[in-house]
């Protein structure tokens, strides 16, 4: 047990190591747009005050002039403006690390507020929703074609699938979404063409829910339709190969029912690695869902990403990035998890003590 | 040549055709490949096949003016059945004369179901001595007339576009209130944003009656006359003398339509099989030599340094390309090579692993084993002994990779899709499409079109890759 311990302590921090560097890149990047933002604020500021001021105490235009150069100095070292710039780019990454992500330049959360962490925290359960169940629903399909195709090789589906994954494989999703909502809400209008309910939304809990399923019909079509090829077919391949092994010959030399040897044999053996490959397939998926949102205007981080670029706000890009690459690489840390507990061989070296 | 090189030469041929026979017993792989070379001689030859002018003034508003808006390929003709208006362009030089009123006109033939998208006139004058007023009549052929246009002219370059001007849009609209149902007309009044989704251009082509408005009266055929008069307050010495042309743009243009500002979409898609493929093969054959490279020589050296190497590699391996990408490419607004060497700094990892193991077999070969006890260096071991194992395996390698650069460069350039700053790819234009509302707008052409190119490019390197591995992949040999 400790040499799991260790190897989860060892992918954990690899995580972190990512995560700082993917931070400090960031944040280098994006140091002089930081500075022009936190500069215009201070003025904003200083503006304000020095105007207050001059009012209460009657300044001439010197007095003003000194004052506000004097006010400039104090934010400006408050917000290390006036340390050097490698200073300036490592204490935002720790900033930004510490789930510090500070203010937007110009969006705003849906309760008005400014503040970065509040535009991100109300988009991350809906990127959730829509991907969760997209994924199961793929991986099922997948599971289920791939068997089926592996246990019939050769015929009119088993090629179908193959074809068909390596189609879809090539398919952009985001684009791919447009062609579903050109046809199901452009063509026959029978769904909506994006957001995340009605316009207002239903008061009713249940008419609320049913609406936001037919809002989720859409974008699942297009992330199953997109997806389950490549899982059938990866299922496919771990299966047949499992086909060829030994054991199997065996257990239908003994005469086993040919579905025992499928569910009790084969199964069991291509688990393993059926699970963890579509594990590893569902993180390489998680960024083709950040650019399908945009296209159904699924109020997710995807979708974030699209109107922050476009409204050139800096500070959520950065914040984005930030819980964007966390997400990640604790569903690296995970799927790493449930790789070496499943897979026998990695399971016992660790068991053993080994590496 | 010497007798060595010249055996050489007929070793490596031979080689080849064995090669080239086995490939062809792959059908998948024979279809990615012709893809494949429709797609290089769409990229070599794009100038040949479209305006390499019209390429350069992508992102250049004023040269797109005389082309149609958001109009379907010039074939949907074929596909519905019904007769769209062809892009036509009359041009007339009025010659100076001495009179106080120029008059002139031009005749244009409507026999289609879908009219011209628009018509527009420019005219220029030689000389800037002037002013004159100038008005603009159409005659309808069942013999309504429409001032449409009443305006001062002081020379120089005068556009007229039925479609923006204001002046006309209100001509038109108190000319067609005096048919139309008054119920709609007083509806529209109460609502005057309805207005602005009337085409007006359309309106002059349609039949009188209730419901013309909305196009449902249907296009009155025959011949309408454009007619431009100017009336001199006195007579300008020299008398000018004017350059007129009139373009009815198209209900349809080109191979693949145009795009809601009037672009050909023909040229960018063209063009942009330039980008895609410089992108994809660009990063590929990058990414491969070093992850090939990387994996042989840390099966090589074993031990410590393998272990070490192979924890960069995983390090490098989880990290979030595209959230990166993202904000890379939104700082650095990066241009095609760029961007490539950036997808190779992050898709070097990729065949790492696999050519890690195959290295590791390779290793254990007795050839090997003899190798390094003869005394070869390990440069030379790793050139001579490993490398010519895995290196047709390379191109397998390759090919396999060039999808994802494709796909990630489209994604990114979809959401990022900047003008001006990047030259129009194939996500660029899909950015163009999606910010324009395309899909629901039903411009299929504008979204389908490019997609599909992606898709196809994407496709036929897979093709070719699943079929390069099935020959060279030696751990499939063996």
């Amino acid at each position: 047990m400790r040499a799991l311990w260790r190897y989860l302590l060892f992918r954990t921090l690899n995580a972190a190591i990512v995560l700082v560097i993917v931070m400090l890149v960031s944040a280098t990047l994006f140091n002089d747009m930081m500075e022009k933002i936190v500069r215009a604020e201070i003025d904003e500021i200083v503006k304000q005050q020095v105007k207050t001021i001059a009012q209460q105490q009657q300044l001439n235009e010197t007095q003003i002039r000194e004052l506000r150069e004097e006010l400039r100095q104090t934010y400006y070292h408050q917000y290390g403006l006036d340390k050097p710039k490698w200073y300036r780019i490592l204490y935002n990454s720790w900033r930004i690390l510490t789930f510090n992500l500070g203010r937007a330049t110009s969006m705003t959360s849906s309760s008005g507020t400014h503040e970065v962490s509040d535009i991100i925290v109300e988009a991350i359960p809906n990127t959730v929703l829509l991907f969760t169940t997209g994924t199961v629903i793929s991986l099922l399909i997948g599971l289920f074609c791939g068997l089926y195709a592996a246990r019939n090789p050769g015929l009119f589906f088993d090629r179908f699938i193959s074809i068909f994954a390596m189609v879809t494989y090539t398919l952009p999703m985001w684009w791919t979404g447009m062609l579903f909502i050109y046809l199901f809400a452009y063509k026959l209008g029978i769904l909506p063409s994006g957001g995340i309910h009605s316009i207002p939304p239903p008061k009713e809990p249940f008419a609320y829910f049913t609406d936001l399923l037919w809002h989720l019909t859409l974008p699942l079509a297009t992330l199953v339709f997109v997806s389950f090829g490549s899982f059938a077919y990866v299922v496919r391949n771990i299966v047949l190969g499992t086909f060829q092994q030994d054991f199997v010959m065996a257990a239908r030399a003994k005469g086993m029912p040919e579905r025992h040897v499928v569910y009790k044999h084969v199964l069991r053996a291509a688990s393993p690695p059926i699970v963890t490959m579509m594990l590893f397939g569902l993180l390489g998926s998680l960024s083709g869902a950040i650019i399908t949102e945009a296209v159904f205007d699924w109020p997710g981080m995807g979708r974030l990403y699209w109107i922050a670029v476009e409204m050139n706000d800096v500070p959520v890009l950065l914040g984005l990035t930030f819980v964007f690459t966390f997400i990640y690489l604790i569903a690296t840390v995970v799927v790493d998890l449930i790789y070496g507990l499943l897979d026998p061989r990695v399971r016992i070296g660790l068991m053993a003590g080994g590496k | 040549m010497s007798w060595r090189g010249r055996s050489r030469l007929r070793e490596f041929i031979q080689s080849f055709t064995a090669f080239w026979h086995e490939f062809f017993r792959f059908k998948s792989g024979v279809v990615g490949l012709v893809i494949t070379i429709v797609l290089v001689i769409m990229a070599i030859g794009a100038p040949f096949f479209v305006s390499e002018e019209a390429y350069r003034n992508w992102d250049n508003p004023s040269y797109w003016d005389t082309y149609p808006h958001a109009v379907p390929p010039a074939w949907i003709g074929y596909v519905t059945g019904e007769r769209y208006a062809p892009q036509t362009e009359v041009v007339k030089d009025i010659p100076p004369l001495p009179t106080q009123i120029v008059s002139f006109s031009f005749l244009y033939n409507c026999t289609y179901d879908h009219p011209p998208s628009d018509v527009i006139f420019l005219i220029e004058s030689t000389h800037r001595n002037f002013s004159c007023s100038l008005k603009l009549r159409v005659e309808r052929p069942d013999g309504e007339e429409i001032v449409v246009l009443h305006r001062k002219y002081d020379g120089g370059l005068l556009r007229i576009l039925f479609s923006t001007d204001e002046d006309i849009r209100k001509s038109v609209w108190e000319w067609a209130q005096k048919y139309e149902d008054p119920e709609t007309v007083s509806k529209i009044l109460a609502n005057p944003e309805m207005l602005s989704f009337i085409d007006i251009p359309h309106i002059v082509f349609m039949k009188k009656g209730y419901g013309m408005l909305f196009e449902r009266t249907g296009v009155l055929e025959g011949t309408y006359v454009f007619n431009i008069t100017m009336i001199f307050s006195e007579i300008p010495t020299p008398p000018p003398g004017f350059h007129v042309r009139a373009v009815f743009t198209g209900a349809a243009y080109g191979l693949m339509g145009t795009d809601a500002r009037g672009r050909d979409l023909a040229v960018g898609i063209v063009f942009g099989s330039r980008l895609a493929l410089i992108i994809g093969l660009l990063t590929a054959v990058l990414s491969t030599v070093v992850g090939v490279l990387y994996g042989i020589v840390s099966a090589y050296l074993g031990g410590w340094r393998d272990e070490l190497l192979q924890r960069i590699q995983e390090t490098v391996s989880s990290i979030p390309v595209l959230p990166l990408l993202i904000i890379l490419a939104f700082v650095m607004r990066p241009t095609v090579w760029i961007l490539a060497l950036l997808l190779v700094v992050f898709g070097w990892v990729g065949p790492v692993k696999t050519v890690r193991s195959i290295a590791y077999q390779i290793k254990e070969e007795t050839y090997v084993e003899a190798a390094r006890a003869v005394g070869c260096s390990s440069r030379r071991i790793i050139a001579k002994y490993i490398s010519p194992q895995i290196l047709p395996y390379m191109f397998a390698l390759i090919a396999l990779g060039v999808p994802g650069a494709i796909l990630t460069e489209a994604g990114i350039s979809f959401l990022l899709g900047v003008e001006g700053v990047s030259e129009p790819t194939w996500g660029r234009i899909l950015h163009d499409a999606q910010a324009a509302g395309a899909t629901m707008a039903g411009m299929w052409w504008w979204v389908l079109i490019p997609g599909f190119m992606i898709t196809l490019s994407g496709l036929a390197f897979v093709l070719i890759g699943n079929a390069l591995d099935r020959i060279l992949n030696p751990m499939l040999k063996r």
